[in-house]
């Protein structure tokens, strides 16, 4: 048998096809294919005793459990000189309610890259129903009933239904998705919206490919096996003149197995910024290619990586350029200014201001510079990208970096998989100060980056490939809440708010006047005061100047009030209403966007004719002794006089699920504080 | 020949610019009576719809809008979807800026092709052509030419030049074009002059044209859109899509030709047919036949949405239901019909415009209006309505989805229109007892039994037939008016009548429900009812005040607290009774117990903008009142000898 070098044609191809098809890619190809020998499913073989069970110990209240789900990935020789890939999957369900009909509906996507679709084979769904004791099947009507939606030029999506379903009824279906595009590896979730008492995946992975397998998940394996083989390839290269050649060749392949039993449903949960961080789930990427094929890393060192991105015409060959065509626009923004800080300001300003971002989540240029600033549109890279162009083009320094967003989940810290990242920022240096930069966010202040941005581990991509941290812990959302409240000459009570909100609240804040106007705002303000006050004057400063926090100035009076004792909450309408953490139980880890420093204070003057009878207790509350988070509450009088002032203090925005319920005590007791009263009542005249 | 290229290029450029300095739609050229509360300006708009014959239409629009800033973006991007029966025969797109300088174009080849399946649907052939310019600087402007063919004459367009709040109109115009013996029909909304009518070529020609429009304000409760602004909709007399034919002059005739559709589809396999018979012979009472098959119905079907072609409109045979056990509204409700049928009972297809609030029905404009379809069982005494796209409604009753709006049912004789049931003040109730226990540290332990009827359960029915009893936990853990609570105990049981029931029954610890500091404790005897309606003041209100939804909640609170407290602050009793509605709240305590009585009724009609602001008092004092704490101060303690 002979042995040669392959004219291998999926290699070089590698990088190029998975940047564009990751992205949409990753969702497509859900699990598939196919009953192995020895499992213990096997396809038609139901029983009316299997009816029988009308809740699983798992869950009693799931509406439906798959009670198998198996899939397989294997490499074939194909006639293309390459090699294909074949996911196989097998699934079977017990829909126990009506409100699990949704697990009969079925969609398999299927990549296309406008010319060759991956191509669904031997598709076969039945349903089993029980009558009179008897199993009935119903058929999948394949010709008439399976549905072809074109989603987008890379997406379809065939789709179809289980006929005659019922409470009770048992799915199974069966198919198999053959692929030309063997970069993607199939990953597996062993985990979803409904329990699984059975989650099995195969992948035959041949020597000459050596792939890295991620897990992850709370959930253990029930078998987690390796067995290696002796298996023949072989494959047909047409070539260029006609004469098609063989290769047979033969390889050890290993069969990885995996095998979970009895995974719950997946729970959506408040502050999590993705269930993808937690799903049980095991996928794969190439890491080398080896005998019988010449040695060949596909998984490079993140220096090699960085390096291939610089040069690489869809991200950093544009930038290495002089880019003379940029001329003007750098002048027509930059607008006269010489100092490097301002140049870069204004630089940043001008792409921020002038172009729409059409796309998030992308991580390369899907057109020339040339033509974002021509289209003065583009997704988030080409923007950011453009703008590092413009920096550099005015001698700033200025490099890409790369990230994941919180909600797509996180990185890994040490193997450069890039299809894992989503997002690319800018970074600048000045006057040795870094400032990270996103211009496909509206109205971001210089410096400032959206929360999702903060997940831990980035890169620079640079020659070195330096790591950075964002972390979530590290931004922090700092509030100040003044109030002044002193009787005036009349003896009636007058007062002025200033209020600070944090950054993020600032932006909240000024989404809403420019969707609403500021007189909605002004309505919202007097709404949260109620009815004890009216509002005598307000204004909203910086609402413009998006590098800072807005400021907001309200001046009011309070209404008289002839009560014989009044009941003031010095929080006003300020304080914690509602416990952020409403579930007594947390499965996932409480994850924060963002560090919290929040001051209300006041001095407040007793009302003319009355004496203070009671005030609220001081209270300091220590979530634990490193002060990941403090809550304080100090109230004195002195004379005529109360000084006021709650502030909260949470230093930690990662927290493990046992450490939950302290967290949710600790809000309960912010909330109780927030609730108390200050008591006046009138003086007694002799 | 390159060289050649160039210079017809730079020749087209010089055409451009010159045309850019003439800047036709230059802001500038605004009227500033409309930028006032306006994000976008309709510079101009005509509109024309040739009718060329039964199974042919041409349909003309070319606009031009001026977007404003960013909350205009809703009117820049470019929209149209086709099928098979309706073709888009060419498009293009214009960008221009500030000075009406045309900065881009696009033609219908770089436009976007994508699905238009809708969410609610497994299989439609709906596709969509879609383009937006990303366009950032503000103003400019758009402008886009399209024209698109129709085989059918089902649907006619319709005219409305502002068809949102928040834009403006220049000019806008509509024309009909078609055979002098043509006859179409339409029906203005404020419009009050008649059309133009020229003759051209043999052709009639009807046209409408408005100009300088300001921007219209929307209003909370106002009234529905068309009695807000100018609005035009058409309708043909005969029509036809694909092989069948009909009219639309009256509803009857309509009704007539949905009858034709669906006639001949309500064969049902020989093992359903002896199903209906095993189940419903030898029963005398009808009632009782159509909840057998109706449960039959619902036990064995689901909703699914399949439309392709027709299938748009004429529903699946009743025999490919009883295979598939799947169907959308018209297959579902075509194959009731059958089990009926079948039974010896007869009912009507009817056509309905489904969704909370969304039903409204030009009446006297006989045409497609609708989008559901359900079933009417016409009894000697009263009429039997099924939502057969259900499995959990009971049956009878129609949820805030189809009631209270008038429905087509169509037989062989046509069809007409009729109104299905309101649901008013007596049938949407709330009547909840709660019984609670104080402790000394401020937690509230509350027994809550409520039972709710009418619209006031139609989210709980959806909840407890939909969620798994996990997820009802998570919605209760999330949606109760409380700070920090913990739900120890939940139970609905459902009555599944034409007016249906459901008790819940409520176990909550709350914390801190009372706030106890020092010698006082707070506390707002409300437990679980508040209102949350808050509109602010609007001195300048112009639109009427609608008001749909009626209910009646009943509250009795009795809460148990520690021993040793006297009242130093009691909530006043509020009684406060207005167009609107009616509401009262009493509360006091009697030795350690407190009790609280609260009845709020709303009422629904249609009230004058000067009223406006008199509702806004109203939820005030509501509001208010809900939340009034009492206070308690504990008893000095007794003194020694």
């Amino acid at each position: 048998m002979e042995t040669k070098t392959f004219p291998f044609s999926i290699i070089p191809n590698f990088m190029k096809l998975s940047k564009t098809l990751f992205f949409t890619c990753s969702l497509l190809f859900t699990q598939i294919l196919h009953a192995q020998k020895g499992v213990k499913y096997k396809f038609g073989d139901i029983k009316a005793s299997d009816f029988n069970i009308a809740a699983y110990a798992i869950d009693s209240s799931a509406a439906a459990v798959i009670l198998a789900d198996i899939g397989s990935s294997d490499f074939e020789g194909n006639n293309k000189g390459s090699f294909s890939l074949l996911f196989k999957n097998y699934r079977r369900a017990h829909i126990l309610s009506k409100n699990g009909y949704a697990i009969a509906d079925v969609e398999i996507p299927l990549y296309t890259n406008g010319t060759l679709e991956e191509e669904l084979q031997n598709l076969k769904a039945v349903t089993y129903n029980l009558e009179n004791g008897k199993v009935v099947e119903t058929r999948l009507d394949i010709k008439n009933a399976v549905f072809k939606d074109k989603i987008n030029k890379n997406l379809v999506i065939r789709k179809f239904t289980f006929p005659n379903i019922k409470a009770g009824s048992i799915i199974e279906f069966e198919y198999k998705v053959l692929s030309d595009y063997v970069f993607n590896l199939q990953p597996w979730d062993f985990q979803g919206q409904y329990p699984r008492l059975w989650s099995e995946y195969t992948v035959g992975m041949p020597a000459f490919y050596t792939y890295i397998t991620l897990s992850q998940g709370y959930q253990p394996f029930l078998e987690k096996t390796q067995k290696t083989n002796i298996v023949n390839f072989q494959l047909n290269d047409p070539g260029g003149a006609g004469a098609t050649e063989k290769y047979s060749f033969n390889s050890n392949v290993t069969t990885f197995k995996w095998v979970m039993k009895d995974v719950p449903a997946l729970k959506t949960e408040s502050y999590t910024s993705t269930l993808k961080n937690h799903i049980a789930r095991i996928e794969f990427q190439l890491q080398s290619i080896g005998d019988p094929f010449q040695f060949k890393n596909v998984m490079n060192t993140w220096q090699v990586v960085a390096k291939d991105l610089l040069d690489d015409e869809e991200f950093g060959a544009q930038l290495k350029k002089d880019n003379t065509w940029l001329k003007d626009e750098v002048a027509l923004a930059i607008n006269g200014a010489t100092q490097t800080l301002i140049k870069a300001k204004k630089i940043y300003e001008w792409v921020r201001d002038n172009f729409t971002c059409t796309n998030n989540n992308r991580r390369y240029l899907e057109k020339s510079l040339k033509n974002v600033m021509k289209d003065k549109n583009g997704n988030e890279a080409e923007i950011n990208l453009l703008l590092i162009a413009m920096l550099r083009r005015a001698d700033i320094m200025a490099d890409p970096v790369m990230l994941s967003t919180r909600s797509n989940g996180y990185i890994h810290a040490v193997y450069p998989m890039l299809n894992r990242f989503n997002y690319v920022i800018c970074l600048t240096v000045i006057d040795g100060k870094d400032y990270y930069l996103d211009a496909s966010e509206s109205g971001m202040g210089f410096g400032k980056l959206n929360y999702e941005c903060f997940n831990g581990n980035a890169r620079i991509i640079d020659l070195k490939a330096t790591p950075i941290d964002l972390n979530a812990q590290d931004l922090k959302e700092v509030k100040n809440t003044t109030v002044f409240i002193i009787n005036n000459e009349e003896g009636k009570q007058i007062g002025s708010m200033t209020k600070v909100p944090g950054y993020f609240e600032s932006n909240t804040i000024r989404k809403k006047i420019k969707e609403k106007g500021h007189e909605e705002l002004l309505k919202d303000i007097k709404k949260g005061f109620g009815t004890e006050v009216d509002i005598t004057e307000s204004r909203i400063d910086s609402v413009s100047n998006f590098d800072e926090p807005v400021g907001m100035y309200v001046e009011f009076d309070v209404r008289p009030n002839t009560d014989d004792i009044i009941y003031m909450n010095p929080m006003i309408s300020e304080g914690f209403k509602e416990n952020p953490f409403k579930s007594a139980t947390r499965f996932f880890p409480i994850e924060m966007p963002y560090a919290v420093d929040e001051t209300f204070s006041m001095q407040l003057e007793v009302p003319n004719g009355y004496l203070v009878d009671e005030l609220p207790k001081q209270t300091i509350v220590k979530y634990n002794d490193e002060g990941d988070a403090i809550f304080e509450y100090r109230i004195s009088t002195s004379g005529s006089s109360i000084s006021f002032r709650s502030r909260l203090v949470i230093n930690r925005t990662f927290f493990m699920p046992d450490e939950y319920e302290n967290l949710r005590e600790f809000f309960n007791l912010v909330v109780k504080k927030h609730n108390e009263h200050i008591v006046f009542k009138k003086k007694t005249t002799p | 020949m390159k060289k050649k290229l160039v210079i017809i290029s730079a020749a087209i450029f010089l055409c451009i610019s010159a045309l850019a300095e003439d800047g036709e739609y230059a802001v500038s050229k605004i009227s500033p009576a409309l930028l006032k509360n306006a994000h976008a300006v309709l510079r101009l708009e005509t509109l024309s719809l040739e009718i060329i014959g039964h199974t042919k239409t041409t349909y003309k629009n070319h606009y031009v809008i001026t977007i404003l800033n960013e909350n205009g973006e809703q009117w820049s991007p470019f929209y149209e979807y086709y099928d098979k029966h309706r073709k888009i025969e060419s498009a293009e797109g214009f960008l221009y800026d500030v000075n009406g300088k045309l900065l881009k174009k696009v033609k219908l080849k770089d436009m976007e092709d994508v699905s238009g399946v809708s969410e609610s649907s497994l299989i439609d052939d709906d596709r969509v052509k879609r383009h937006s310019f990303y366009h950032k600087v503000y103003p400019y402007t758009i402008e886009y030419n399209v024209e698109i063919s129709n085989s059918s004459t089902l649907f006619f367009p319709y005219w409305v030049p502002q068809g949102r709040a928040g834009i403006s109109v220049e000019q806008s115009s509509m024309k009909i074009i078609c055979n002098e013996d043509y006859q179409f029909r339409y029906k203005a909304f404020n419009y009050s002059s008649a059309p133009i009518v020229t003759i051209e070529k043999n052709k009639k020609i009807t046209s409408w044209s408005v100009k300088i429009l300001p921007s219209i304000s929307k209003e909370l409760y106002g009234p529905l859109w068309h009695e807000l602004t100018t609005m035009v909709i058409f309708g043909p007399t005969e029509f036809q899509i694909d092989e069948y034919q009909g009219n639309m002059l009256t509803w009857q005739d309509f009704g007539k030709f949905i009858h034709s559709l669906k006639q001949g589809r309500d064969v049902l396999p020989d093992n359903v047919k002896q199903k209906v018979h095993a189940l419903t012979d030898g029963i005398s009472d009808v009632k009782t036949k159509i909840a057998l098959l109706y449960a039959y119905l619902q036990k064995n079907t689901r909703y699914i949405s399949i439309q392709l072609g027709i299938g748009g409109w004429q529903p699946f045979e009743a025999k490919f239901v009883a295979t598939k056990a799947y169907g959308d509204c018209k297959a579902l409700t075509n194959y009731m019909y059958s089990l009926l049928k079948e039974a010896g009972i007869k009912s009507f297809y009817a056509l309905i415009r489904a969704g909370a609030n969304a039903g409204y029905i030009t009446a006297d404009f006989p045409s497609q209006q609708f989008n559901h379809v359900i079933l009417s069982v016409p009894l000697a005494n009263d009429t039997v309505w099924l939502e057969c796209t259900s499995q959990t409604l009971p049956m009878g009753y129609l949820s805030d989805f189809t009631c209270d709006r008038f429905a087509l049912l169509v037989d062989e004789d046509g069809g007409k229109l009729v109104r299905t049931p309101k649901y008013g003040l007596n049938e949407n109730t709330a009547i909840r007892k709660v019984y609670a226990r104080l402790n000394s540290e401020g937690t509230l332990k509350v027994n809550s039994i409520t039972n709710y009827t009418g619209l006031q359960q139609d989210d709980l029915h959806g909840m407890i037939n939909n969620l798994s009893k996990e997820k009802v936990k998570e919605y209760l853990e999330r949606d109760l008016d409380f700070a920090t609570y913990d739900i120890d105990r939940f139970e609905y049981k459902e009555n599944k009548s034409v007016l249906p029931v459901i008790n819940e029954a409520l176990d909550i610890t709350v914390s801190n429900y009372a706030t106890i500091s020092g010698r006082r404790l707070f506390i707002v005897p409300n437990v679980m009812t508040r209102s949350h309606r808050k509109p602010v003041k609007d001195d300048q209100r112009k639109y009427d005040v609608i008001l749909n939804y009626e209910f009646r909640d009943i509250d009795s609170v009795e809460i148990e607290i520690p021993e040793g407290y006297t009242v130093e602050s009691l909530p006043a009793n509020v009684t406060v009774t207005s167009q609107f509605g009616k509401y009262s709240i009493t509360s006091k305590l009697n030795g350690n117990k407190i009790t609280c009585f609260r009845i709020a009724e709303q009422y629904s009609g249609r009230f004058p903008a000067a009223s406006y602001n008199e509702m806004v008092k109203y939820y005030e004092d509501v509001y208010k009142a809900d939340r009034a704490k009492m206070v308690l101060v504990k008893n000095e303690a007794t003194k020694g000898f």
